[in-house]
């Protein structure tokens, strides 16, 4: 009884000292960011129960990681990635700090947060040929989300590449996990425009499967944190991607909140409902958000 | 038999009571103490400590007072300072033993961070399945405080211990070659000889010809900029109109009163690098760092002329006729992706960029900027100069040296004993020359401006020092960890204590 009650104080110590957290989400009416709601056009709710929360002005500046693949067998879609990190670096509103990371055989930190893009460019520019034919993207997006989930603030990974995965030590598993678990919104550009477009009608079963398999993880990588994942079919598309992204970002909403969850370690699915009342006509409208939390 | 004297720099332990002790048996009092006091973690290792110096007490401790004092005040006083070749001799090697000696240490102790690190590493694959999470976090920390340990111990072996000992024998150099150079200088003034001197013509500062064609370099210089401005390596240039203003209008006052014939382009970085930089055809760059490291205004005005030196005497277009801007720009760019902006991605690298060891001074290339060994002591005579003429007291140059490599020098400044000319042919060209100039009464030091842009700039330091402390990291440190046990270094520490047991 008495190792009951201490246990109980001890759950309460832990949950009073939690932090708030804060939910970024974005609202979309027919793909256009919806602007100007306030505290009373949300409901949130916790594994189907409602949630108290206040509508608070999204932290700045951003903590923007870009997650670049460079390997030797990229070389197909090598166009494609730097078109995506140029449009990236052209787009990238001053003010935030930025990070470039490139995995091929394990990850490199190429520039950590700065707040000058020119370093970033510059760091691109110098990179040599990839050593390794090695693509350890789930290794990759673990580690670089750990790193992320030691810092505070509002961070983001833009992921570049193509979603292949070939030698990693961690599982898909640990992958969802991780991101379930940590606070970081992902967007992810696939490269690989020639291999969707012009070669996709010659590709064989194996292939295909392999573009449905990389496909299927990116799209998940930005399901799971809130994101969107884009699949571009042309080199000139990333332009429009990156104008997006950070369209996206800067017209984000942040709910803060204290969570109610235990932490068990257990996956507690999250859901938000945007809307706007006219006429006592309720408008919903499609929000994107994280799935939920591993706590 | 001599006692030997139990010195700031040398072991208690090696010498106690001031008795000497056989080879032998230090020897293997040391392998013994070694035997005894070794554990897992990285030990101090005594034994590598300064060696004991082969000289009396008194005679020892008034060299080592020598070997303390600034520049300027060894200049006055090597005339009385007695002591013999031999003994002079004996301390070089002696400091040459203690060097290697400190350097030794602090490799060692890097290799048993090292050793440590690897095996905590190796640890905590191990048991990385069955770790919870309070436990794995502190492993995470040991693994991070080893490796913070690791790279200040490199730094110190590798960059700072060798230019503090190299600073001390072009002093120890001073107090044996001064007196005789003294002479002759003062033979030289006498006989008039010293007029005769390369660019002894300092009455014509202005109208002579010291290298014809500045106005050619513009361009280049021009080019310069635009491709480090496009490649990302110049930092930000310092937000604030007072501190530009004055810098500004230093640099102007200075350039009036050199030979330069092309306008002078100044910008101030926002960069705590210990630096100021001049490319070719008039483009200077102040930064921060070096505006905070100056104690006076003859100080700024001297690195400021001495950088102006570079640009008249054509040293870049001279340097670097074979290459091209653009591949230089473009090494540079490449050399910056690895060591200044973590390419190599290890906290080593993370804690040399907080030190502020790496910089633009580092990466740049010494032809672009005019620096060779040459041409280095030729900026130093016509910095003295040009400092002289704008009306500044010359020897703001030579304090500011004195200071950066007794003091700040060996880890912030690392840029700055890039490759320049030994320390003693450094300083006595200076002194030279500085004997060499006409008298000019009223020479300024110090100024009201001067104490109005440092209360000015120590707000700037303390927004940027505010802005670094919150700035995030992908290879910071794992975030809440306790401070390291031990930390080798503090910036400022006189290198006479680093290697003896009190200072680490």
């Amino acid at each position: 009884m008495l190792a009951l009650r201490f246990l109980t104080l001890l759950a309460l110590a832990a949950t009073a000292a939690e932090p708030p957290i804060s939910l970024y989400l974005s609202v979309e009416d027919a793909d256009q960011l919806v602007v100007g709601l306030g505290e009373s056009n949300f409901r949130l709710y916790e594994d189907g129960r409602p949630v108290r929360f206040r509508l608070a002005e999204p932290e700045n500046p951003i903590l923007v990681t870009f997650l670049l693949e460079h390997s030797r067998s990229s070389w197909t879609y090598q166009s494609d990635i730097a078109a995506a990190i140029e449009a990236f670096l052209d787009a990238a509103p001053e003010g935030h700090w930025y990070s470039l990371v490139t995995f091929s055989h394990g990850s490199t930190v190429e520039v950590d947060f700065t707040r000058q893009k020119g370093e970033l460019r510059a760091a691109y520019s110098a990179l040599g040929a990839p050593m390794w034919q090695d693509i350890d993207t789930y290794d990759a997006v673990y580690d670089t989300l750990e790193k992320l989930e030691m810092l505070p603030g509002r961070r983001v990974l833009i992921f570049i590449g193509s979603g292949f995965d070939t030698l990693s030590a961690r599982t898909l598993a640990d992958v969802q996990k991780k991101i379930e678990s940590v606070n970081v919104t992902i967007f992810a550009a696939g490269a690989g425009s020639s291999l969707r477009g012009i070669y996709e009608p010659y590709l064989g079963s194996t292939s295909r499967l392999n573009l449905i398999q990389a496909e299927s993880f990116l799209n998940m990588l930005a399901r799971k944190s809130g994101g969107q994942a884009w699949f571009p079919k042309f080199e000139t598309a990333y332009r429009d991607i990156a104008r997006a992204v950070f369209l996206t970002l800067q017209h984000q909403y942040r709910l803060v909140y204290e969570s109610a969850l235990p932490r068990d370690r257990k996956f507690h699915q999250i859901r938000v409902e945007a809307f706007r009342l006219s006429n006592d006509r309720r408008q919903d409208f499609k929000v994107r958000v994280r799935e939920g939390w591993r706590r | 038999m001599q006692q030997r004297p139990i010195d700031k720099s040398g072991s208690r332990r090696n010498h106690a009571a001031g008795v000497r002790r056989p080879g032998w048996r230090a020897g293997t009092a040391c392998a013994l103490a070694f035997m005894l006091a070794w554990q897992p973690r990285p030990a101090a290792g005594w034994c590598a400590q300064s060696p004991a110096p082969p000289l009396s007490t008194e005679v020892f401790q008034a060299m080592q007072e020598a070997l303390q004092q600034p520049y300027l005040d060894l200049f006055e006083r090597a005339d009385s300072l007695r002591f013999t070749p031999a003994q002079i001799e004996a301390m070089r090697k002696y400091l040459d033993r203690a060097r290697d000696s400190c350097v030794r240490l602090y490799r060692q102790r890097a290799a048993g961070y090292q050793k440590e690190r690897e095996r905590t590493q190796a640890e905590l694959k191990r048991r990385t399945a069955s770790l919870e999470d309070p436990e794995r976090r502190q492993i995470h920390c040991k693994i991070q405080n080893a490796r913070i340990l690791e790279s200040q111990a490199q730094m110190l072996a590798e960059h700072a211990i060798p230019v503090a000992y190299e600073n001390k024998k072009a002093k120890l150099e001073l107090i044996e070659k001064w007196p005789e150079e003294l002479k002759r200088i003062r033979a030289e003034i006498a006989s008039g000889a010293y007029h005769q001197r390369r660019f002894g013509d300092v009455k014509d500062i202005g109208v002579r010809e010291l290298v014809p064609g500045q106005e050619r370099d513009v361009k280049d210089g021009q080019e310069a900029v635009r491709q480090l401005k496009m490649t990302g390596l110049l930092p930000p240039e310092l937000d604030n109109a007072a501190i530009r203003k004055y810098v500004t209008d230093l640099a102007h006052k200075i350039g009036a009163r050199s030979d330069l014939r092309v306008p002078l382009n100044v910008t101030v970085l926002n960069s705590k690098e210990i630096n100021a930089f001049a490319l070719p055809g008039g483009f200077l760059f102040v930064q921060r760092g070096l505006l905070e490291a100056v104690e006076d205004e003859a100080q700024l005005a001297g690195v400021i002329a001495h950088e102006i030196a570079h640009v008249t005497g054509r040293h870049g277009y001279k340097l670097m006729k074979r290459a091209t801007i653009a591949s230089i720009i473009y090494q540079a760019a490449q050399l910056a992706a690895v060591l200044l902006t973590g390419g190599a991605a290890t906290l080593g690298t993370y804690y040399a960029l907080q030190y502020g060891f790496y910089g633009l001074g580092l990466v740049l290339s010494l032809d672009l900027l005019g620096v060779s060994r040459e041409f280095e002591l030729e900026a130093d005579q016509l910095g003295v100069q040009y400092a002289w003429n704008a009306g500044y007291d010359p020897s703001g140059f030579i304090r500011f040296f004195d200071r950066m490599a007794t003091r700040e020098g060996y880890v912030n400044g690392a840029s700055w004993f890039r490759t320049h000319p030994p320390f003693y042919a450094r300083m006595v060209q200076t002194r030279r020359e500085m004997m060499f100039l006409p008298e000019k009464p009223g020479l300024i030091r110090d100024s009201d401006e001067f104490k109005r842009f440092k209360a000015e700039l120590a707000k700037v330091t303390a927004q940027a020092q505010e802005e670094e402390k919150n700035k995030p990291s992908l290879l910071a440190p794992v975030q809440g960890c306790p401070a390291p046990e031990k930390i080798e270094y503090k910036p400022g520490q006189p290198i006479e204590t680093i290697c003896s047991p009190s200072g680490s």
